[in-house]
Order: structure tokens, then sequence, then C-alpha cells
């Protein structure tokens, strides 16, 4: 069979070429025809990531005068006729660059299930290691030979779903480098968190001896990879090459937050998610393609999983959402890298519209909001509709697939494309049967 | 046509020298030079030359990593190379396989397939402990495998009291499989498609939602083996519907399902088409396991041996491992039968297949290949260089830096998050070709500057490199040759020890040379020789 012959990677390359387009049509579909409107146009991502499930009643879809509306008001935004919850009140000047979809309506209603979801694109199912967004933006945005790695997670909260954290059944070198992660109740010491794990070498080993040690190395690579020609020996050169240049770049230099004006850290509010979006856009303006910052750990709150005191944990989690969302799309603008980069807001689920016994809000799939800025988005308007209740869709179902394609689209790739699965099965980047949601997309 | 001559005849004296040894009396010895007869055959039909035989202190430490999990200990190491005895190979291969070490690695590798990394959420990591101390004394007991995965499959469920929050997280309930069940929250579809892939190598999940294209397997299949499974509930429990180690139930008389989002019913059957005979009061999984763990069963026996197989070389003779169909042939499908046939009659003893394949020259070949162009790795050529699980590589860093830690082998807690094991574990997290093996830059990252690396190539702090740095009965050469020793469980080469000893004593003083050491170490133990499997 022709799979015996062709390594994995030949098989992929083919495949995206489109060479096995013909004879094998029921996997590798024709191309889209309208596919790739920008190739010649990189983007980068930044993924708010909201762990725990906000709760979109208490956001971006208000029920005022319905008895799941809870105490919170709506306030007007800069966008005439939209209005969000008043403890958004610096993110609703920028309504103007974001599509705000309620309509979100998924299928996952656990944490770790939906993480996995969300995050991928793809329902856990089996030993298919579909991999997170991030690794798979990674290998279509990235360049191998860029000092920092392609994709960063900034202050992830790993231990839901591991697995949606990793490269997935991509090559490990689509994997996120994890800055910060699993910081529980770090975030006062946002500084020290906010490092790459083991990027500095022992203080007591000077350049030199630094040097002595990677030429000892370089002779055993040497001598291994003689007898052992291949890809595990390559690999291994590789990543030390890059582990080594990454030690000792300019840009490291990112991860050096005291090199901003006080005033705009500030801004962004002094808290491991504040100086994560920072840091955010630091590694954006450094070409690295895809950062996600995730806000889990606020004083007193697990995440956004408010099932108790959701009321007087919320404004809590907006104070240090609101700054640091707001600062950071403000930044971009400023420094022009607004129109490049596709900003994403979402948890993996959001929350019962109806309030339980202890003034909390449950796990709920149903019908929620989720937010795209910037880079290929047409701002300014709010996509789908919920009923009054809040308890079910009203217009337009957004499908977990349907977002990730949207998300695809807006970054000038094909969702049809596909990469070949640890099951031998090739799998989309957007599930198939997925369609793009054409009225956010600029 | 020099080279097509030269590799026949080294083929001949390869085959030649297998049916020598096959006088020998035993059956592992016998089932080994079968091995060697079918391996070496193909080899000579495709005129392609063995590797040479791995010398000793490669072999040793190869056989350390792949049946105990971690390289040996120094002395353990200089004790083997310095046996004199013709038989230490084969004593070598008892000794581990009786060895404590067995158990802890295998209990690993088994509970990771069973409940694989795409399951590997935060509570889930309390089940694959649970499960891997059921695991552990099944193998510590050499339960025979046919028993234990019986007992995994039929494991009554009702009155199951296990599950309870702190006894499930500290994982101190009764010793049971009970996680695997768990660990699919109960759904008879997950827990068909685990059962069926794990044990019969067969992927049927895919045929969960169609008809699987490149395979024969069709939807209805799927769904006829989910019903064996579809009296296990998973009730609603007060710690919420998000707690995984809910106790789970069963009807033992529910023996059809519908099919989701649909009005289908199905009925159990057989992979094999057949129709299940019931018995009074036995459960449909009960029914179940005996099918599925008969001697006459086509897939069960094979499917542990290629899983064997590909645990020792890194590639199966069916791979992928778990992919057996009609299209997905095996590289070696006589050799295949014959360690099915052999497994089966020896009591399905997992020990009796590991030593025979460790006894086989093919085995004990070297990875090196000298020949101007490397065969591929399904013909066995030589021993594939395979990756390392994040087990065995921080067991192989502690055994080598003298580290003190005393987690290995204790799943009575699931390690705590930001440990220095968890965050290997996070680092080299499993990847489905072992053989093409690829390491990331936080891998690297963490085995440069880490600071369990950092402490342990200190000159001072390390403990193995303080010993040997500070060791007054050693010169500057003993003292590189114990770093090899403990670090690779070789001596350097005659060029290697020139090299490192003028490296070390161009340091000058003592404070110097100490450092030059540590030097030495840290490279060790950076290098692809420590990091694989080879």
């Amino acid at each position: 069979m022709l799979r015996d012959r062709l390594s994995r990677r030949d098989w992929t390359k083919l495949a995206s070429a489109g060479a096995l387009g013909g004879s094998m049509s029921n996997w590798f579909g024709a191309l889209a025809d309208d596919a790739v409107q920008h190739p010649e146009r990189k983007r980068s991502v930044i993924l708010l990531w909201m762990a725990g499930g906000p709760s979109q009643t208490d956001t971006f879809d208000l029920k005022p005068g319905h008895s799941n509306g809870g105490p919170f008001k709506e306030i007007e935004t800069n966008v005439p006729g939209v209005k969000i919850g008043e403890h958004l009140p610096k993110v609703s000047r920028h309504v103007d660059k974001m599509a705000i979809i309620r309509s979100m309506s998924t299928k996952e209603n656990e944490h770790e299930r939906a993480t996995f979801h969300l995050r991928t694109g793809y329902q856990p199912s089996g030993p298919v290691q579909f991999p997170p967004l991030g690794a798979l933006m990674s290998k279509e945005l990235g360049d191998d030979n860029a000092a920092l790695p392609s994709f960063i997670s900034i202050a992830p909260f790993t231990v839901l779903s591991p697995a949606a954290f990793s490269s997935g059944f991509l090559e490990p070198r689509y994997a996120p480098l994890l800055v910060g992660a699993n910081a529980f109740r770090q975030s006062s010491n946002y500084e020290q968190t906010l490092k790459v794990q083991d990027l500095v070498r022992p203080g007591e080993v000077n350049d030199k001896q630094a040097d002595a040690r990677l030429g000892l190395l370089k002779g055993l690579e040497k001598d291994f990879a003689e007898g052992h020609p291949g890809v595990v020996a390559v690999s291994h050169q590789t990543a030390y090459e890059r582990a080594t240049r990454l030690m000792g770049s300019a840009a490291a230099k990112a991860f050096e937050l005291d090199e901003e004006k006080d005033a705009l850290r500030d801004a962004y509010g002094r808290n491991l998610f504040g100086q994560g979006c920072l840091l955010a856009r630091r590694l954006i303006e450094r070409g690295v393609n895809f950062v996600e910052v995730t806000l889990f750990d606020v004083p007193g709150a697990q995440g956004w999983d408010t099932h108790q005191r959701n009321f007087d944990l919320l404004p809590r989690l907006c104070q240090v959402l609101d700054p640091a969302w707001s600062t950071l799309l403000r930044d971009l603008k400023d420094r022009g890298l607004l129109d490049t980069t596709l900003i994403i807001w979402m948890g993996e689920f959001g929350r019962t519209p109806r309030i339980n016994r202890d003034s909390g809000r449950d796990h709920f799939a149903a019908a929620w909001s989720a937010v795209l800025a910037g880079g290929g988005i047409k701002g300014g308007q709010v996509y789908g509709k919920t009923t009054a209740d809040g308890n079910s869709v009203e217009e337009n179902p957004v499908s977990v697939p349907d977002f990730m394609c949207t998300i695809v689209r807006a970054l000038g790739i094909d969702p049809t494309k596909q990469n070949m699965s640890n099951v031998g099965r090739p799998i989309r980047l957007a599930d198939a049967g997925s369609k793009p949601i054409q009225e956010v997309l600029a | 046509m020099t080279r097509h001559r030269m590799g026949f005849v080294a083929v001949f004296v390869f085959i030649a020298a297998a049916s020598l040894s096959a006088s020998a009396e035993d059956d592992e010895q016998k089932l080994a030079d079968r091995i060697d007869e079918l391996i070496g055959a193909k080899l000579a039909d495709a005129n392609i030359e063995p590797a040479l035989p791995a010398d000793d202190a490669t072999f040793y430490r190869r056989l350390s990593l792949d049946v105990a999990g971690k390289i040996p200990a120094s002395a353990e190491a200089r004790k083997f190379l310095s046996d004199t005895r013709q038989d230490k190979r084969r004593q070598a291969i008892d000794r581990l396989l009786d060895g404590p070490g067995y158990g802890i690695h295998f209990a690993n590798v088994w509970a990771g397939l069973m409940v694989p990394e795409i399951d590997d959420g935060f509570q889930k990591q309390a089940l694959v402990a649970s499960l891997s101390r059921w695991m552990r004394q099944q193998l510590d007991e050499n339960v025979a495998y046919d028993k234990w995965v019986r007992e995994v499959v039929a494991f009554p469920l009702e009155n199951n009291s296990e599950g309870g929050g702190n006894e499930f997280f500290n994982n101190t309930g009764p010793t049971t499989p009970t996680a695997f069940y768990q660990s699919k929250m109960g759904k008879p579809e997950n827990i068909a498609a685990s059962v069926v892939r794990v044990f019969l190598g067969v992927r049927i999940e895919c045929a969960q939602c169609h008809d699987h294209p490149f395979a024969s397997w069709k939807r209805d299949q799927f769904w006829g083996q989910a019903a064996f499974f579809a009296g296990v509930r998973r009730p609603a429990n007060q710690m919420g519907d998000f707690f995984i180690g809910t106790p789970l139930m069963e009807l033992k008389d529910r023996r059809e399902l519908i099919i989701p989002g649909t009005d289908r019913v199905v009925q159990p059957v057989f992979l094999d088409g057949k129709e299940p005979q019931w018995k009074y009061q036995a459960s449909a999984r009960a029914t179940f396991a005996d099918w599925m763990t008969a001697k006459e069963n086509p897939f069960f026996a094979r499917t542990a041996v290629n899983r064997l197989w590909g645990q020792l070389f890194g590639i199966g003779i069916v791979e992928p491992v778990d992919d057996f169909s009609t299209e997905n042939k095996p590289s070696h499908p006589e050799l295949l039968d014959e360690l099915a046939k052999q497994f089966a009659e020896h009591s399905f003893d997992l020990k009796f297949v590991m030593r025979a394949i460790c006894l086989s020259k093919t085995y004990q070949q070297s990875s090196v290949y000298a020949g101007p162009s490397k065969p591929q790795t399904r013909v066995f050529a030589s021993m594939p260089v395979k990756g390392l699980s994040a087990d065995q590589i921080f067991d192989s860093l502690i055994q080598a830096t003298g580290n003190r830690d005393n987690s290995r082998g204790n799943s009575n807690r699931f390690g705590a998050i930001n440990s220095p094991k968890s965050t290997f574990q996070q680092k080299f997290a499993p990847q489905e070709k072992r053989t093409e093996f690829q390491t990331s830059i936080p891998q690297a990252l963490a085995l440069m500057n880490n600071p369990l690396i950092a402490t342990q190539t200190h000159p001072d702090k390390g403990d193995t490199l303080a010993a040997i740095a500070s060791a007054p009965y050693l010169d500057t050469a003993g003292k590189v040759e114990s770093l090899y020793i403990a670090a690779l469980s070789r001596r350097p080469t005659e060029q290697e020890s020139c090299r490192l000893v003028s490296y070390v004593d161009q340091g000058g003083n003592d404070r110097e040379k100490k450092k030059a050491l540590s030097d030495v170490f840290w490279a060790l133990l950076n290098s692809p020789e420590f990091l694989f499997n080879h």
C-alpha cells in the first residue's frame, strides 16, 4: 500500500500539495475554491483563554429585567445600540474592533472535555490526539528558523487537559512553550512567573564554562549521529541549537517586562494576567505567531468557575480582565499591529442563565458568548441572539467547528487543509462540514 | 556484486549460528532461535546484512531500560561488564525480569495504554495511579495475561464502594481495575473502543459515527461491541457530575443498546460475527471476556505479543501496534503467528515471551548499522534507536546522578503538581513513533538548566558527581570512567578518555578540575546516548 512507502511527512506534504487529491477524493476533498484570500499576509493570534467558563449573562449578553439577569446593569459602548456588562467599562470603548458572538452552542459541559473541545475544535474521542489551535496555527504560520518558538502559552492552567496544551499529533516542535504554567496563587509573583522555565543557566556557570560544556556536547552529538543517522539524532541537535539560541538571543528580551514604561505596565494591570497580556504584545512584536494568555489565578476565584458567589467574584475577575484587554487592543493599535493580529476571547463554555441557590451559575454549553477582534474581523457588531431568558439560541447558532473555521479563515488559511493524524487518518484544520461565519469576517 | 555476496555469506552465518544454539533444551531459547531464523530469512531474501552483535555494555543498558525502565546502577553495570560467565546475558535477563523494576515499569506501560494520554486530565491522573497500583500487583505476581485481562473486562462493578473523595485522590481504596471504567466515564462505547483497541489491536472507534473507509469495520459492529458493556451505569453523585471517581454500577441483564441519536437497537455480536451464548447470571461483559481471552481468538495473543515486540523494538511487527486490519500487513506474519502460538501454549506468560525476545540475536544486535545505507527499520537489521518515556528519563536521571527521590513505584499518590517528576512528565509526553522521537525546545532547556540538573552537575552538590570528583583513590582517567559508567553504563573508549582527561587536567588546580569534571557529567547527561535507548 502507498502508505507503506511514504513516510508520514511525505504523505502530508503530498496531501497538502494536492498531489493525492484525485485518487483519494474521499479524504483530500477539493480545496475550497475561494480559499486563502490573502496568502501573502502572515497574521498572528492572541488567545485570551478564560479558564473555567465566564458567565455570558454578566459580560456580553445581559438579560436586564429577567429573573435570570442578576443585579448587573448594561452599559453603552462606542458602537451605538450595542450594550455590554457594566463591569467592562474600558472594554466598552473598543467594541468597534469586536465581533461579539452571542450564539455559541457547543457540546461539552464538563471542564476537561470542554477545554479539549474548544481548544482543538474537536470533541475528545478515543486515541486521536487532536492538536490545539495554537499548534495548528504554529505549523501554518510559524518560521522554523526563528529564535522564539511560534506558539507560546502564558500562565496556562494545564492540569484540566494537558493534551490541549501539547502538539497533539503534530510534531513536537509545534508544542507550546509554557510560561508560568499552573502558577496557583502566584499572581502577586508575576515577575518570576512570567519567565521561561529553565531559560537561564545555573548562576555559577559562566559564559566560558557554558561554551565549553556545549563544545563537549557537540562532540558527543556528532559521535552519536555518525553511528545512528536519522531523525532522532537530527532532532536532538536541532532542539539543542534552538534552545541555546533562545537562551542567548535578543528575542528572549521579550520576557524582560521592566523595559516597558511604568504607566503602560500600570495600565495593563499589575497582576499575572495583565502583565501576561503585555508579554503577549512583546512576543507578537517579535514575530511569535500564536500567544495565549490564561485568566485563572484571581484572588478568591478559581478562574471563571463561579458556582458560588458569582456576583461577588465576577466584578473581581472583570477588574483584571477589563484594563488588560482594553490596553492590549489600544497598545496593538498604537503600534500598527492590530490589523494583523486576531484577538480571541473565550472560555470552555458559558454559565447557566438560571442563578443557583448559592448565588452562582453552573456550566452551560447551549448558548454562550465569545468575542473576536482585530485582524480579519469586521468589528462593531453582534452576531447571533439568545432567547429572553438566555436559555437557548434564537438566531444563528455557532458550533465549535464553525467557530474554528471562522478563526482559521480570518487568518487567511484554508480550513479544509489536512494534517495526518496519529491514527493514520487525515484531519482537517476545522472539522468537515464546518462553515465560516461570513458576516464576521472582514 | 561483491556486497551482494558478502551479505549472503553473513546471513548464512547468522542462520547457521541460530540453528546451532537451537540444541539448547529450553523453550525460551528455542523461540529465540526461531525469531532469529524468521528475521534472518527475510534479510537473506532481501540481501541485507544484519548489524553486528551489541557489546556487553550496550546490551545491558538496553535491557535494563526495556525491562526495568531505567539505566543500571554503576555497581551493577561494572559487575556485569566484569562477569566472565558464558551465560551472563541470560542471567541478566532472568534477574531483571524477576526484579522489582519490571513490575514498576510495565505497570506504567499498561496503565498508560488503558488510560492513554488523551484522557490525562487532572482527575484522570489519579485514575492512572490507581490502575497502575492494581497492574503492579498482577505483574509482580506474574498473573497470566489472559487472567488479568479477563479481570479488567469482567470486573463486577456492583457493590463497589471505591470512590469517596479522599480515598479516590489518595488512592487508598481497595486495589481494583475499576479506574479503567471510571476513566471512560462509564460509557459503553468508550469502554468497548478501548478494550478492543488495547487487547485486540483493532481501532474500531472510527466506525462509531460512520463505516470505516480504510478497514472492514462497520458501524453496527462497533455498536455490537459496545452493547456488551450496555449495563454499565454512572449514577448521579453528590460530588457532582464532573467528579470522575464516581462509583459505577451495572445492570447485569442489560444486553442491548440504542445507538445515540437514532432509534436503532443493537444486540451484542462478537467481532467475528458469532452470536454470544448467554450463561445464567453471568454478565454480558463476562461472556465477552470468555470469547476475547479464548486461545482460539486470533486477535488476542497476537495483539499482546505484537505490543511486547513493539515495546522492545520501538516498532511492532504490525505497526501501529493497535491497528490490525487486512490493509495493514505484518512485516513478519509467520513470526507473529509463532510468537502468539507459543504465548498461548505457555499459559499466556508475558515474561516467557519477553525472555525469548531478549535472548534472540535480533534483540541483541547493535544499533549501529555499518553498511553504506541503513535498511528500513521494519526488517530489523539493527536495533532501532528508541525515545524514552518521561518515567524512563526521570528514573534514569535519578539513577545516574544519585539524587534521592522516593517517588518511583509509589503510586499511592499521584505526583504533586510542579514536582520535579511532574515537570518531566509534562515535557516528555508520549510520542506515537518512538523510533522517530523528536526532541523539543522545552525538553532541551529542562535537561540543560532544570534545578535538578543544575544541582546534580554542581561539583560540590551533585551526589554522584561530588563523590567521584573527590574520590582520593581515583586519578583523572578513573574519574572520567566512573562518570561514563554512571551516565552511559559503559567505559569510555581510549580516544574519549584521552580527550576528556586532557580537558579535565588542563583545568590546573583541584577546584578547576572539579569544575571540568562537572562539565563532562553535564555533557554526558545531555547527550543523545544518554537520552535514547539504542
